[in-house]
Protein backbone atom coordinates (compact mmCIF):
# COMPACT_ATOMS: atom_id res chain seq x y z
CA UNK A 1 0.00 0.00 0.00
CA UNK A 2 1.07 3.58 -0.55
CA UNK A 3 1.99 5.89 2.30
CA UNK A 4 -0.86 8.27 1.49
CA UNK A 5 -3.32 5.44 2.13
CA UNK A 6 -1.68 4.66 5.49
CA UNK A 7 -1.75 8.34 6.45
CA UNK A 8 -5.41 8.65 5.48
CA UNK A 9 -6.58 5.42 7.17
CA UNK A 10 -4.81 6.23 10.44
CA UNK A 11 -5.23 10.03 10.37
CA UNK A 12 -1.48 10.04 10.76
CA UNK A 13 0.91 12.98 10.85
CA UNK A 14 3.92 12.85 8.54
CA UNK A 15 6.90 14.08 10.54
CA UNK A 16 9.46 13.09 7.93
CA UNK A 17 9.02 11.53 4.52
CA UNK A 18 11.89 9.55 3.01
CA UNK A 19 13.11 10.16 -0.53
CA UNK A 20 10.93 7.36 -1.95
CA UNK A 21 7.84 8.33 0.06
CA UNK A 22 5.63 9.02 -2.98
CA UNK A 23 6.23 5.79 -4.88
CA UNK A 24 7.03 3.30 -2.07
CA UNK A 25 4.82 0.20 -1.83
CA UNK A 26 4.65 -0.93 1.81
CA UNK A 27 3.55 -4.53 2.23
CA UNK A 28 5.23 -5.58 5.45
CA UNK A 29 4.82 -4.27 8.99
CA UNK A 30 6.43 -5.20 12.29
CA UNK A 31 4.76 -4.07 15.50
CA UNK A 32 6.80 -4.04 18.72
CA UNK A 33 7.76 -1.81 21.60
CA UNK A 34 10.79 -3.98 22.28
CA UNK A 35 13.62 -3.18 19.90
CA UNK A 36 15.39 -6.37 20.97
CA UNK A 37 12.53 -8.30 19.35
CA UNK A 38 12.89 -6.35 16.12
CA UNK A 39 16.62 -6.98 15.91
CA UNK A 40 16.16 -10.77 15.80
CA UNK A 41 13.95 -10.65 12.68
CA UNK A 42 15.02 -11.29 9.11
CA UNK A 43 12.24 -9.16 7.57
CA UNK A 44 13.23 -6.34 5.28
CA UNK A 45 11.78 -3.05 4.10
CA UNK A 46 9.00 -3.08 6.66
CA UNK A 47 7.42 -0.20 8.52
CA UNK A 48 8.11 -0.44 12.25
CA UNK A 49 4.98 0.18 14.34
CA UNK A 50 5.88 1.15 17.90
CA UNK A 51 5.11 3.50 20.76
CA UNK A 52 8.80 4.00 21.52
CA UNK A 53 9.33 7.64 20.57
CA UNK A 54 13.10 7.82 21.08
CA UNK A 55 16.14 7.77 18.79
CA UNK A 56 16.49 4.04 19.42
CA UNK A 57 13.51 3.06 17.28
CA UNK A 58 14.95 5.02 14.33
CA UNK A 59 18.38 3.46 14.90
CA UNK A 60 16.81 0.02 15.04
CA UNK A 61 14.91 0.73 11.80
CA UNK A 62 18.15 1.80 10.15
CA UNK A 63 20.16 -1.18 11.41
CA UNK A 64 17.64 -3.75 10.13
CA UNK A 65 16.89 -1.88 6.91
CA UNK A 66 13.29 -0.95 7.74
CA UNK A 67 11.58 1.80 5.74
CA UNK A 68 10.67 3.89 8.72
CA UNK A 69 8.73 4.16 11.96
CA UNK A 70 5.02 4.60 12.65
CA UNK A 71 4.41 5.90 16.17
CA UNK A 72 1.12 4.87 17.77
CA UNK A 73 -0.79 5.97 20.88
CA UNK A 74 -0.61 9.64 19.95
CA UNK A 75 3.11 9.74 20.73
CA UNK A 76 5.03 12.76 19.54
CA UNK A 77 8.57 12.10 18.32
CA UNK A 78 11.24 13.49 20.63
CA UNK A 79 13.35 16.20 18.94
CA UNK A 80 16.36 13.89 18.73
CA UNK A 81 14.24 11.22 17.10
CA UNK A 82 13.05 13.55 14.37
CA UNK A 83 16.58 14.81 13.74
CA UNK A 84 17.86 11.24 13.43
CA UNK A 85 15.01 10.21 11.11
CA UNK A 86 15.96 13.11 8.84
CA UNK A 87 19.66 12.25 9.02
CA UNK A 88 19.11 8.57 8.23
CA UNK A 89 16.27 9.20 5.72
CA UNK A 90 13.71 7.11 7.61
CA UNK A 91 10.03 7.94 7.18
CA UNK A 92 8.48 8.99 10.49
CA UNK A 93 4.70 8.91 10.95
CA UNK A 94 2.55 9.27 14.05
CA UNK A 95 -1.05 8.24 14.62
CA UNK A 96 -3.44 8.83 17.52
CA UNK A 97 -4.68 5.23 17.09
CA UNK A 98 -3.60 2.58 19.56
CA UNK A 99 -1.31 -0.28 18.61
CA UNK A 100 -4.03 -2.94 18.15
CA UNK A 101 -6.38 -0.76 16.10
CA UNK A 102 -3.47 0.42 13.96
CA UNK A 103 -2.54 -3.18 13.19
CA UNK A 104 -6.16 -4.15 12.55
CA UNK A 105 -6.71 -1.24 10.13
CA UNK A 106 -3.48 -1.97 8.25
CA UNK A 107 -4.34 -5.69 8.22
CA UNK A 108 -7.66 -4.94 6.52
CA UNK A 109 -5.93 -2.91 3.82
CA UNK A 110 -3.30 -5.63 3.30
CA UNK A 111 -6.06 -8.22 2.83
CA UNK A 112 -8.01 -5.93 0.51
CA UNK A 113 -4.89 -5.40 -1.60
CA UNK A 114 -4.23 -9.11 -1.70
CA UNK A 115 -1.07 -9.21 0.40
CA UNK A 116 -2.56 -11.48 3.05
CA UNK A 117 -3.79 -14.98 2.37
CA UNK B 1 41.09 30.32 54.09
CA UNK B 2 37.98 28.25 54.41
CA UNK B 3 35.75 30.44 52.26
CA UNK B 4 38.35 31.05 49.60
CA UNK B 5 36.98 31.35 46.09
CA UNK B 6 37.28 27.93 44.56
CA UNK B 7 37.86 28.93 40.96
CA UNK B 8 41.56 29.62 41.21
CA UNK B 9 43.69 29.49 38.10
CA UNK B 10 46.65 27.83 39.83
CA UNK B 11 45.55 24.22 39.75
CA UNK B 12 42.90 24.36 37.04
CA UNK B 13 43.13 22.06 34.00
CA UNK B 14 44.51 23.77 30.89
CA UNK B 15 41.08 23.86 29.24
CA UNK B 16 39.64 25.78 32.20
CA UNK B 17 42.54 28.22 32.29
CA UNK B 18 42.13 28.83 28.57
CA UNK B 19 38.42 29.41 29.13
CA UNK B 20 39.03 31.89 31.96
CA UNK B 21 41.44 33.86 29.76
CA UNK B 22 39.23 33.72 26.68
CA UNK B 23 36.13 34.97 28.51
CA UNK B 24 36.07 38.68 29.30
CA UNK B 25 34.31 40.52 32.11
CA UNK B 26 31.80 41.90 29.58
CA UNK B 27 30.77 38.34 28.66
CA UNK B 28 29.51 37.62 32.17
CA UNK B 29 28.69 40.92 33.89
CA UNK B 30 25.14 42.05 34.64
CA UNK B 31 24.33 45.01 32.38
CA UNK B 32 20.94 45.91 33.80
CA UNK B 33 22.00 48.26 36.53
CA UNK B 34 20.13 49.65 39.50
CA UNK B 35 21.99 52.72 40.66
CA UNK B 36 21.51 55.37 43.29
CA UNK B 37 22.65 58.99 43.27
CA UNK B 38 24.71 60.80 45.90
CA UNK B 39 21.58 62.50 47.23
CA UNK B 40 19.57 59.26 47.57
CA UNK B 41 18.75 58.44 51.18
CA UNK B 42 19.71 55.10 52.68
CA UNK B 43 15.99 54.33 53.08
CA UNK B 44 15.43 54.86 49.34
CA UNK B 45 18.42 52.69 48.49
CA UNK B 46 17.21 49.95 50.81
CA UNK B 47 13.88 50.03 48.93
CA UNK B 48 15.62 49.60 45.58
CA UNK B 49 17.73 46.74 46.95
CA UNK B 50 14.69 45.00 48.40
CA UNK B 51 12.57 45.41 45.25
CA UNK B 52 15.33 44.11 43.00
CA UNK B 53 16.63 41.44 45.35
CA UNK B 54 20.20 42.75 45.29
CA UNK B 55 22.71 43.16 48.10
CA UNK B 56 24.62 46.22 46.95
CA UNK B 57 24.07 49.28 44.82
CA UNK B 58 26.53 51.56 42.98
CA UNK B 59 26.17 55.29 43.46
CA UNK B 60 26.64 56.88 40.07
CA UNK B 61 25.55 59.92 38.12
CA UNK B 62 25.79 60.24 34.34
CA UNK B 63 27.89 57.09 34.13
CA UNK B 64 30.41 58.34 36.65
CA UNK B 65 30.89 56.07 39.64
CA UNK B 66 31.13 57.81 43.03
CA UNK B 67 30.87 54.92 45.45
CA UNK B 68 28.92 51.87 46.54
CA UNK B 69 26.38 51.13 49.26
CA UNK B 70 26.23 47.53 50.50
CA UNK B 71 23.83 45.65 52.76
CA UNK B 72 26.37 46.12 55.59
CA UNK B 73 26.07 49.92 55.24
CA UNK B 74 22.26 49.65 55.39
CA UNK B 75 22.37 47.49 58.55
CA UNK B 76 24.79 49.89 60.20
CA UNK B 77 22.50 52.87 59.44
CA UNK B 78 19.46 50.94 60.68
CA UNK B 79 21.24 50.32 63.98
CA UNK B 80 22.22 53.96 64.22
CA UNK B 81 18.81 55.24 63.14
CA UNK B 82 20.47 57.02 60.25
CA UNK B 83 18.35 55.83 57.34
CA UNK B 84 17.66 59.43 56.35
CA UNK B 85 21.35 60.06 55.67
CA UNK B 86 22.39 60.56 52.07
CA UNK B 87 24.43 58.05 50.09
CA UNK B 88 27.26 60.57 49.77
CA UNK B 89 27.79 60.48 53.54
CA UNK B 90 27.68 56.73 53.94
CA UNK B 91 29.00 55.12 50.77
CA UNK B 92 32.35 53.39 50.35
CA UNK B 93 34.23 55.81 48.18
CA UNK B 94 37.39 53.88 47.62
CA UNK B 95 35.76 51.32 45.33
CA UNK B 96 37.68 48.50 43.67
CA UNK B 97 36.34 48.31 40.15
CA UNK B 98 37.02 46.09 37.15
CA UNK B 99 37.35 46.97 33.49
CA UNK B 100 35.02 45.37 31.01
CA UNK B 101 37.74 44.05 28.69
CA UNK B 102 39.68 42.27 31.45
CA UNK B 103 39.95 38.49 31.16
CA UNK B 104 37.76 36.59 33.59
CA UNK B 105 40.85 35.10 35.25
CA UNK B 106 41.84 38.61 36.35
CA UNK B 107 38.38 39.29 37.75
CA UNK B 108 38.52 35.99 39.67
CA UNK B 109 41.87 36.82 41.27
CA UNK B 110 40.63 40.31 42.15
CA UNK B 111 37.61 38.74 43.85
CA UNK B 112 39.85 36.34 45.72
CA UNK B 113 42.03 39.21 46.91
CA UNK B 114 39.33 41.65 48.03
CA UNK B 115 36.38 39.41 48.91
CA UNK B 116 33.63 41.90 48.19
CA UNK B 117 30.31 40.55 47.03
CA UNK B 118 30.18 42.70 43.89
CA UNK B 119 32.46 44.76 41.72
CA UNK B 120 31.37 47.69 39.53
CA UNK B 121 32.61 47.37 35.95
CA UNK B 122 33.85 50.41 33.99
CA UNK B 123 34.51 50.76 30.27
CA UNK B 124 37.65 52.29 28.82
CA UNK B 125 36.14 55.77 29.21
CA UNK B 126 35.72 55.18 32.91
CA UNK B 127 31.91 54.94 32.69
CA UNK B 128 29.93 52.48 34.79
CA UNK B 129 28.62 49.78 32.40
CA UNK B 130 27.94 46.77 34.60
CA UNK B 131 28.33 44.92 37.86
CA UNK B 132 29.96 41.59 38.48
CA UNK B 133 29.18 39.08 41.26
CA UNK B 134 30.65 35.64 41.88
CA UNK B 135 27.27 34.21 40.89
CA UNK B 136 27.58 35.80 37.42
CA UNK B 137 30.95 34.11 37.03
CA UNK B 138 29.73 30.71 38.20
CA UNK B 139 26.66 30.71 35.96
CA UNK B 140 28.56 31.75 32.83
CA UNK B 141 31.47 29.42 33.53
CA UNK B 142 29.04 26.52 33.88
CA UNK B 143 27.41 27.38 30.55
CA UNK B 144 30.82 27.67 28.89
CA UNK B 145 32.01 24.41 30.49
CA UNK B 146 28.91 22.62 29.19
CA UNK B 147 29.77 23.74 25.67
CA UNK B 148 33.41 22.72 26.11
CA UNK B 149 32.39 19.29 27.42
CA UNK B 150 30.05 18.75 24.48
CA UNK B 151 32.90 19.60 22.11
CA UNK B 152 35.34 17.35 23.96
CA UNK B 153 32.89 14.46 23.95
CA UNK B 154 32.19 14.79 20.25
CA UNK B 155 35.93 14.74 19.58
CA UNK B 156 36.24 11.55 21.65
CA UNK B 157 33.64 9.69 19.64
CA UNK B 158 34.73 8.21 17.30
CA UNK B 159 38.16 7.70 18.80
CA UNK B 160 41.28 6.55 16.99
CA UNK B 161 40.74 5.94 13.34
CA UNK B 162 43.24 4.44 11.03
CA UNK B 163 43.34 2.86 7.67
CA UNK B 164 46.53 1.24 6.48
CA UNK B 165 47.25 -1.66 4.18
CA UNK B 166 43.58 -2.20 3.37
CA UNK B 167 42.65 -2.55 7.07
CA UNK B 168 40.24 -0.04 8.57
CA UNK B 169 40.07 0.30 12.34
CA UNK B 170 37.59 2.35 14.32
CA UNK B 171 37.21 2.58 18.05
CA UNK B 172 34.11 3.89 19.82
CA UNK B 173 33.45 4.62 23.47
CA UNK B 174 30.16 3.86 25.24
CA UNK B 175 28.98 5.23 28.57
CA UNK B 176 26.62 3.75 31.12
CA UNK B 177 22.97 4.72 30.51
CA UNK B 178 23.94 7.12 27.71
CA UNK B 179 20.94 6.23 25.58
CA UNK B 180 21.22 9.43 23.59
CA UNK B 181 24.45 8.33 21.94
CA UNK B 182 23.88 4.59 22.11
CA UNK B 183 23.79 3.16 18.62
CA UNK B 184 25.83 5.89 16.95
CA UNK B 185 28.75 3.52 16.45
CA UNK B 186 26.52 0.89 14.86
CA UNK B 187 24.86 3.39 12.54
CA UNK B 188 28.31 4.49 11.41
CA UNK B 189 29.60 0.94 11.03
CA UNK B 190 26.63 0.05 8.84
CA UNK B 191 27.23 3.15 6.71
CA UNK B 192 30.90 2.22 6.23
CA UNK B 193 29.91 -1.27 5.09
CA UNK B 194 27.19 -0.05 2.72
CA UNK B 195 29.47 2.64 1.29
CA UNK B 196 32.05 -0.07 0.57
CA UNK B 197 29.54 -2.08 -1.39
CA UNK B 198 29.30 -4.91 1.15
CA UNK B 199 26.03 -6.81 0.55
CA UNK B 200 23.07 -5.50 2.50
CA UNK B 201 22.44 -8.82 4.28
CA UNK B 202 25.97 -8.99 5.65
CA UNK B 203 26.00 -5.27 6.47
CA UNK B 204 22.80 -5.82 8.41
CA UNK B 205 24.21 -8.78 10.37
CA UNK B 206 27.33 -6.83 11.37
CA UNK B 207 25.23 -3.81 12.33
CA UNK B 208 22.80 -5.92 14.38
CA UNK B 209 25.68 -7.51 16.31
CA UNK B 210 27.33 -4.15 16.85
CA UNK B 211 24.07 -2.57 18.02
CA UNK B 212 23.28 -5.41 20.43
CA UNK B 213 26.79 -5.21 21.90
CA UNK B 214 26.62 -1.44 22.13
CA UNK B 215 23.25 -1.52 23.89
CA UNK B 216 24.52 -4.22 26.25
CA UNK B 217 27.37 -1.96 27.32
CA UNK B 218 25.05 1.02 27.79
CA UNK B 219 22.37 -0.95 29.68
CA UNK B 220 24.45 -3.30 31.80
CA UNK B 221 28.09 -2.25 32.07
CA UNK B 222 30.00 0.70 33.46
CA UNK B 223 30.80 1.65 29.86
CA UNK B 224 33.42 0.37 27.50
CA UNK B 225 34.75 0.34 23.99
CA UNK B 226 33.67 -1.12 20.70
CA UNK B 227 36.48 -1.80 18.24
CA UNK B 228 35.63 -2.34 14.61
CA UNK B 229 38.17 -3.86 12.22
CA UNK B 230 37.46 -4.25 8.53
CA UNK B 231 39.67 -6.13 6.08
CA UNK B 232 38.98 -7.33 2.55
CA UNK B 233 37.69 -10.68 3.84
CA UNK B 234 36.30 -10.09 7.31
CA UNK B 235 34.67 -7.64 9.65
CA UNK B 236 35.43 -8.00 13.35
CA UNK B 237 33.86 -6.33 16.36
CA UNK B 238 35.46 -6.52 19.78
CA UNK B 239 33.33 -5.23 22.65
CA UNK B 240 35.26 -4.69 25.87
CA UNK B 241 33.51 -3.22 28.88
CA UNK B 242 34.76 -2.00 32.25
CA UNK B 243 32.72 -4.39 34.39
CA UNK B 244 31.00 -5.35 36.62
CA UNK B 245 31.05 -8.61 34.65
CA UNK B 246 28.36 -11.17 33.87
CA UNK B 247 27.80 -13.50 36.81
CA UNK B 248 26.62 -16.40 34.76
CA UNK B 249 28.05 -16.37 31.24
CA UNK B 250 26.25 -19.54 30.18
CA UNK B 251 22.85 -18.23 31.20
CA UNK B 252 23.51 -14.94 29.44
CA UNK B 253 23.52 -16.85 26.16
CA UNK B 254 20.04 -18.26 26.75
CA UNK B 255 17.27 -16.31 25.01
CA UNK B 256 15.07 -14.41 27.42
CA UNK B 257 17.53 -14.53 30.33
CA UNK B 258 17.78 -10.94 31.44
CA UNK B 259 19.06 -8.89 34.33
CA UNK B 260 17.74 -5.62 32.92
CA UNK B 261 15.64 -3.40 35.14
CA UNK B 262 12.20 -2.05 34.22
CA UNK B 263 13.63 1.29 33.23
CA UNK B 264 15.94 -0.24 30.62
CA UNK B 265 13.04 -2.35 29.34
CA UNK B 266 10.86 0.74 29.01
CA UNK B 267 13.44 2.04 26.56
CA UNK B 268 12.90 -0.94 24.31
CA UNK B 269 15.80 -3.11 25.40
CA UNK B 270 16.69 -5.69 27.98
CA UNK B 271 14.59 -8.56 26.66
CA UNK B 272 17.44 -10.97 27.18
CA UNK B 273 17.98 -11.37 23.46
CA UNK B 274 21.16 -9.33 23.02
CA UNK B 275 23.94 -11.90 23.37
CA UNK B 276 22.01 -14.82 21.82
CA UNK B 277 21.12 -12.62 18.86
CA UNK B 278 24.71 -11.43 18.48
CA UNK B 279 25.81 -15.05 18.44
CA UNK B 280 23.09 -15.92 15.92
CA UNK B 281 24.17 -13.35 13.35
CA UNK B 282 27.94 -13.84 13.80
CA UNK B 283 30.09 -16.31 11.89
CA UNK B 284 32.38 -16.55 14.88
CA UNK B 285 31.53 -15.59 18.45
CA UNK B 286 33.39 -15.79 21.73
CA UNK B 287 32.82 -14.32 25.17
CA UNK B 288 35.15 -14.13 28.15
CA UNK B 289 35.80 -12.05 31.21
CA UNK B 290 35.34 -11.56 34.91
CA UNK B 291 34.31 -8.85 37.36
CA UNK B 292 36.72 -6.37 35.78
CA UNK B 293 34.98 -6.59 32.45
CA UNK B 294 33.45 -8.71 29.73
CA UNK B 295 34.97 -9.15 26.29
CA UNK B 296 32.95 -10.28 23.29
CA UNK B 297 34.66 -11.00 19.98
CA UNK B 298 32.54 -11.47 16.87
CA UNK B 299 33.58 -11.82 13.27
CA UNK B 300 31.88 -12.03 9.92
CA UNK B 301 32.96 -13.34 6.52
CA UNK B 302 32.31 -10.71 3.91
CA UNK B 303 32.60 -12.89 0.80
CA UNK B 304 29.94 -15.13 -0.69
CA UNK B 305 26.72 -13.62 0.58
CA UNK B 306 24.32 -16.54 0.95
CA UNK B 307 21.32 -16.37 -1.32
CA UNK B 308 18.18 -16.53 0.82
Amino acid sequence: MRYDRIVQALTATVHYSCHTFEEAEVTNFVASDLMSDVLVLDDEEFLLITSLSTEQSIRTADIVGARGVLLVNNKKPQPGMLALATELNKTLLATPERMFRTCAILGCILREEGHLD
Amino acid sequence: MSNSFILGTDNAPSHMIELMYRMKVWDVMTRELRVGSRTSTLAELQGIMRDNNISGIPIAEGGRLYGIISMDDIIRCLQQGAMGDSAADRMTKNVISLEDDMPLSFAISTMEKHRFGRFPVLNKHGELVGILTSRDILVHLLIAMNKEMALLESSLNPQPTSEAGGVLIREYTTRKFDFENAGKASTEIKKILVDRGIGSKIARKVAVASYELEMNQVCHSLGGTLSFKLTEETAEIVAQDLGPGIEDLESALIEGWSTANEWVRSLGFGAGMGLPNTKRVSDEFSISGGPSGTRVVTSFRLRAEPSV
